[in-house]
Parts: C-alpha cells; sequence; structure tokens
C-alpha cells in the first residue's frame, strides 16, 4: 500500500470535509492499535473463544471424485459464530470503536451477516448498534433481520435508488457525517476511504494465514489454486492476500446474474459496463452508465449484489496477480447443490459462487493438483430462496401453515 | 482578482447579504428545472447552484437525494447541463453561477474538459466529495476560471482552516453543522463564534449552508455571512406547491434581507 490509502490507481479517500478529523483519528487509531501487542492478543482470544477459530480446512473426498480432477478442500468459513466471515472484521473494528471510546456503531449491510456480526459483537462489547439495510434486501433476508432486531440493534430500511447494498452504504455514510463524534462506522467490506480497506482485508487476513498451516499439515504444499466470491472482496482479500507472494494462482469469482446486459449482473471485472470511478468514499472500478451514474446490479445473493470491489482487488487484477471469472446464478445453484449432497454442506448463496469457479476449473486440472474454495458462510440464511429456486412445493404448504398457524387468536 | 470573489464583494457593498439559491437539474423534469432557475434569476438572486444530479450522493439529505434519484430516472447528461447553464449565464449577466456535482460524473466527462467548456460562464464549481487533500485533480478548473468552492466545517481545526483558506479562492462554503444537507440540528446557536473564528483566517467570503431554510436563519446570518446557500428548503417549496411554492420562499428570503439595517 502506498501512502493516503492509494492500491495503485485505487483506493483514497473522497470523503466529505465534515469526516476529515473523524477519519483522522480512525487511522491513528488503527495503527496503533495494530502495534499494540495486547490489542491484537485480544483480537485473537475473541476469534478464538468467541467466534471458535481456527476454522478447519475440510477436504471433500465424494466432489472431488465427481468432479474428476483436481483435489477439493474447503475452507469452513461457514463454521464461524453468526455463520460467515463477516465475525473476523467485526471482532476486530468492534474492540477498534471501543477502543476508541465510541459508544456506538452503524453498518451497512446486503445479505444480513455483517449486519447480524455486528449485532452480535455490539451486544456482547455493549455498543449500540444501527444497520442500514436496502429495503429490497430486507424482502430478501427478513430471518437476519429478525436476528438483528432481537439483539436489540435498529435496523432501518433504505428505500432510496436501488433499494440495495450501495444505498445502504450511503446511508451509513451519511449517518456517519451526522454522529461521528461518538460513532465509529463498522464498514463490511474491504471497501470505502482509508483505512476500511486496509482496516478489513487485515482482519480477515485470518483465513489465509490459517490456510497456510492447515495445508501444509494436510497436504503437504500450498493448493494450486485458491477461489473465493467477490462482492465487496472481504473474504477474497481475507484468503488471498497472505498467498501474494506464493506461487498459489488467486481465483475471484463474481457474480454473473441473469446475464450480461446492463443490470443483469454483478461484475466489476470482464466487462466494459465498469470502469475507474469515484463513489462511496473510494476509487474503483465501478458499474456505471456513460454519465457515470452507479448502475443497479442484479445476483442471486445479495451479498454479492454490490456496484464497486475493493480497490485492493481491482489493483491486483490489474497487476495480473488475482484472475476474476463469474459464475451465474443458474450454476451457483447447481453448484450449491453438488457441495450439499456430496458432502453434507450447505453453503450461503454467496458462497457457492466460489465452489462454481471452483468445481467448474477442477475438472480441468490433474488429481495431483489441488484447490482451496473459501466458503465464506453458511447457506441456513438462504433457506426462502433456495426453496424458492428448487422449487420446495411443501416449503409453501409450511409457510401457509405456519401463518394460518400463527394468525390465531 | 477571482471573478467570484470580486462579483460577491462587489454586491455586498449594495447588500447585506447574498442569496445563493440550489436547483437539481432535471428536476422533476429538465424543462421544469430550467423554468425554476429563470424564476430565481429573474428575481435577482445573486448566486445560482446547479446541482448535476448522482446516484449516490453522500453528502445530501433526504430531500435533495430523492429529487436526485426522481432526476436520473430521466437520465440527465451534463453536457446538456452544461450548455443549458451556459446560456442562462449569458442571459442573466447580473448573476453568477455555479455547477454542483459529485465527483465521479465530473471525472467522467474529463476534468480537463470541463474547464473548458464551463471557462468564461460558471464561476465556480462545488464538489461535496473531496477535500483539499484531493486538491490537485480539480487544478485544470482553477487554471481555467471556474473556481472550485472548498467547505469548511465547524469542527474543522483553525490550522486546516488556515490551510484550506489558502488553497481556496471565490468564496468558502461554511457548513452550518454537521450532517448532510437540509439538516439543521442546533438551530444555528453557535454560528456566530463559528464564522467569526473563520474570518480570522481569510479574507475570502463566507457563504453559509445545510439547512438554512427561513428568513429567520438569515437574519443570524446578517453581518457574519456573505452569502446564505438555500438548497432543501426551496426544493420542499417546490414539491409542496411547484413554482408557486418557490416563489414565495423566496419572497420570505428575500424580504428578510431587505428588512436588514443596510450596514449589517
Amino acid at each position: 500500500m502506498s501512502d493516503e490509502g492509494y492500491f495503485g490507481q485505487y483506493g483514497g479517500s473522497y470523503i466529505p470535509e465534515i469526516l476529515f478529523n473523524s477519519q483522522q483519528q480512525l487511522i491513528e487509531s488503527f495503527r496503533e492499535a495494530m502495534a499494540d501487542a495486547s490489542f491484537l492478543a485480544q483480537v485473537k482470544s475473541e476469534m478464538q473463544t468467541y467466534s471458535g477459530r481456527p476454522t478447519p480446512l475440510t477436504y471433500c473426498g465424494n466432489l472431488t471424485e465427481a468432479v474428476g480432477g483436481a483435489q477439493i478442500y474447503i475452507k469452513r468459513e461457514d463454521l464461524n459464530h453468526s455463520g460467515a466471515h463477516k465475525m473476523n472484521n467485526v471482532i476486530g473494528q468492534g474492540l477498534l470503536a471501543k477502543r476508541m471510546g465510541k459508544k456506538r456503531v452503524i453498518a451497512e449491510t446486503g445479505a444480513g451477516q455483517h449486519g447480524v456480526a455486528t449485532a452480535l459483537v455490539s451486544a456482547r462489547l455493549g455498543l449500540e448498534c444501527t444497520i442500514y439495510m436496502g429495503a429490497h434486501d430486507i424482502q430478501r433476508q427478513y430471518p437476519n433481520v429478525f436476528w438483528m432486531k432481537q439483539l436489540g440493534a435498529t435496523v432501518v430500511p433504505v428505500t432510496t435508488g436501488s433499494a440495495t447494498l450501495k444505498d445502504a452504504l450511503d446511508e451509513a455514510i451519511r449517518d456517519w457525517c451526522t454522529h461521528y463524534e461518538d460513532t465509529h462506522y463498522l464498514i463490511g467490506t474491504s471497501c470505502g476511504c482509508e483505512p476500511f480497506p486496509e482496516m478489513v482485508a487485515g482482519f480477515q487476513s485470518v483465513i489465509g494465514e490459517e490456510v497456510k498451516e492447515q495445508a501444509m499439515a494436510q497436504i503437504g504444499r500450498y493448493p494450486d489454486r485458491i477461489y473465493a466470491c467477490v462482492g465487496g472482496g472481504s473474504n477474497a482479500c481475507g484468503i488471498f492476500l497472505p498467498f501474494l507472494d506464493s506461487e498459489v494462482e488467486l481465483v475471484g469469482v463474481e457474480a454473473g446474474g441473469i446475464g450480461d446486459g446492463p443490470g443483469e449482473h454483478a461484475k466489476r471485472f470482464n466487462t466494459d459496463q465498469a470502469r475507474f470511478g469515484v463513489a462511496q468514499g473510494y476509487a474503483t472500478k465501478f458499474l456505471q452508465d456513460d454519465q457515470g451514474q452507479l448502475q443497479e446490479t442484479q445476483s442471486i445473493s445479495a451479498g454479492l449484489d454490490y456496484v464497486g470491489v475493493s480497490p485492493i482487488l481491482a489493483d491486483l487484477e490489474e497487476q495480473g496477480k488475482v484472475r476474476m471469472i463469474s459464475a451465474r446464478d443458474d450454476e451457483v445453484v447447481d453448484a450449491f447443490k453438488r457441495l450439499m449432497i456430496s458432502e453434507g454442506i450447505i453453503a450461503a448463496l454467496e458462497s457457492s459462487h466460489a465452489v462454481a469457479g471452483g468445481i467448474r476449473e477442477a475438472a480441468t486440472m490433474q488429481v495431483d493438483e489441488s484447490i482451496a474454495i473459501n466458503l465464506s458462510g453458511r447457506g441456513d440464511k438462504d433457506i426462502f430462496n433456495i426453496a424458492k429456486a428448487l422449487n420446495d412445493v411443501a416449503f409453501g404448504d409450511f409457510i401457509e401453515d405456519y401463518l394460518s398457524e400463527a394468525m390465531k387468536p | 482578482m477571482n471573478e467570484l470573489k470580486t462579483f460577491i464583494q462587489a454586491q455586498r457593498n449594495k447588500k447585506p447579504l447574498l442569496l445563493m439559491t440550489h436547483v437539481v437539474y432535471g428536476y422533476p423534469s429538465v424543462a421544469k428545472s430550467l423554468e425554476v432557475m429563470a424564476h430565481l434569476l429573474d428575481n435577482g438572486v445573486e448566486l445560482l447552484e446547479v446541482q448535476f444530479p448522482f446516484s449516490d450522493p453522500v453528502a445530501d439529505g433526504p430531500v435533495i437525494t430523492a429529487a436526485c434519484h426522481e432526476a436520473i430516472s430521466h437520465q440527465p447528461k451534463l453536457e446538456q447541463c452544461i450548455e443549458d447553464i451556459k446560456a442562462l449565464s449569458r442571459q442573466y449577466p447580473d448573476s453568477k453561477l455555479l455547477l454542483m456535482s459529485y465527483l465521479n460524473p465530473v471525472l467522467n466527462y474529463g476534468v480537463e474538459r470541463l474547464a473548458e467548456t464551463l471557462s468564461g460562464d460558471i464561476a465556480g464549481i462545488i464538489i461535496p466529495d473531496i477535500t483539499i487533500q484531493g486538491q490537485r485533480l480539480l487544478a485544470p478548473l482553477d487554471r481555467h476560471g471556474v473556481t472550485p468552492v472548498w467547505i469548511i466545517t465547524p469542527d474543522t481545526a483553525t490550522e486546516r482552516i488556515a490551510q484550506i483558506s489558502d488553497t481556496a479562492d471565490g468564496m468558502l462554503y461554511c457548513v452550518s453543522n454537521a450532517g448532510v444537507t437540509g439538516q439543521q440540528a442546533d438551530g444555528l446557536d453557535n454560528i456566530q463564534s463559528y464564522l467569526a473564528r473563520v474570518r480570522q483566517h481569510t479574507g475570502l467570503p463566507l457563504s453559509v449552508g445545510f439547512g438554512i431554510s427561513s428568513g429567520e436563519h438569515l437574519q443570524r446570518l446578517a453581518g457574519h455571512a456573505d452569502v446564505a446557500i438555500v438548497g432543501s428548503a426551496l426544493l420542499k417549496a417546490f414539491n409542496q406547491d411547484e413554482l408557486t411554492g418557490v416563489a414565495e420562499k423566496l419572497s420570505e428570503l428575500q424580504s428578510a434581507i431587505s428588512e436588514m439595517p443596510s450596514g449589517a
């Protein structure tokens, strides 16, 4: 990373003047904390004793055999407390917020995983918590909203614009502009102004560090390729960055949605609909139209439905150090089913993109090669969407019965 | 001497407080927004800030954000917006027009190209998602006499006020309180000491915006600020009663100014 939070031409700080002091304070506190062994020990201890780290690296023999190529290993971030990698970042930033003396945290959420993780940690650390979530995402992910509320968080539906993650992020920035004095903006992905990309990627790097050790113990060497889904990019940064100086090929899998037309996907790479831009506090590749308006995105998974991408990944892709591919909704549902049936692992739809990309390419690799797929989250939260995608009629009957039961006086 | 600064100082010799009114280009339609602009200029507002809408306006409150999203649904073009406001600036030589937008539409158009196109007609530009750390990005605008207007907030440290003032020209945009446009938390209670603090470090005209919505607010600014910036309040008035609403709000603001003692 260069000065002022730039990663090549990406990153930087493009914020309203009102946030200047608050951002400077955050940068300073973050640097101090990272140089403080007792803070790092506290983060590590919470990751182990609260979230259950280290998460295992699971060998998938049945899937490997069915695919017929490289040996497939899955990094089980789904086994974190809260069921997703989001917990790693939230533990780090939550402790940092306490250290800075903040009373309140705010966060944006897409699928709701980051919202739930933030609400959990806020309950544990005694922080007031407000979550901004697109109204459209609330419809898709109500179970997560339910838990956030039960945990004591205030969930604010964002109805402006496309009513998804990017709009929730805008609204969180507006809240931060107003309440910076007592509030920490606990951003969920490695995007935003300095020092957020570096900070989130840093807290997530525990994923890749563990894979290094586990691969040496279980495979005897590093995997040949590593796959991660890429929305904002935090789970990808987390598993990729520790391998940057190795021979391992790093492959990001974006949401291919339902097609290649504008608004039909959430791909920021390998499409001329995305190019250099500045918004939401930082520079990266944004999906945008000819006037520079950010575009709507589409994906079966709310968590990948984001218009920008981590400036760290934009830069690494430009340098040829990360290769980006994509998977469409139907291929993703198919990969979800294959992993579930062959290994008994229920993946989040977000993470199923990485599974789809991984098994597609594993089939073309040699049996003495191996790949690791980052399973960033578990799929329980997707039960409604998956039941719909699988056309499960009985699920609809269950909902009707549940409703008529719940409506009884 | 900077054109925007000269203009404001000359006007201030005649008036206790100037008005910079704000209109979102393309809301609710391009034609309607141009009609509102013409009405404001016909009635003698000294400065007009025209916002080219951006999909993700993080410094704007709900009223302006909603207007921007509505405007974008008609796919306004920055090129056309510039042509339209240049024509207005020629039609109303007694007022000055400023363009406001976020960085992305500006970068997308090209800063150099924008500077060349605006030069001579548009006196200034306001971009809320960049601080003086990014000043070099906007250098072409300065060179072409399209002055970037820099922002000061009540929490800006004294050294930084001096630093911003050294970078700035034309005028300073003093945000009235923490938050986004259209918000006024403390009813301008501390505005006078805040502006006095800024004044110690700059000879530039001071404009004040965010939540300035009534004649009473203007009274509080008299003698302390040079320009009152009114955006969301006019937009709300428009939403209630279209051009009639705007006319009424404008006359409320202008009569507050005309009642001020001339020495203010």
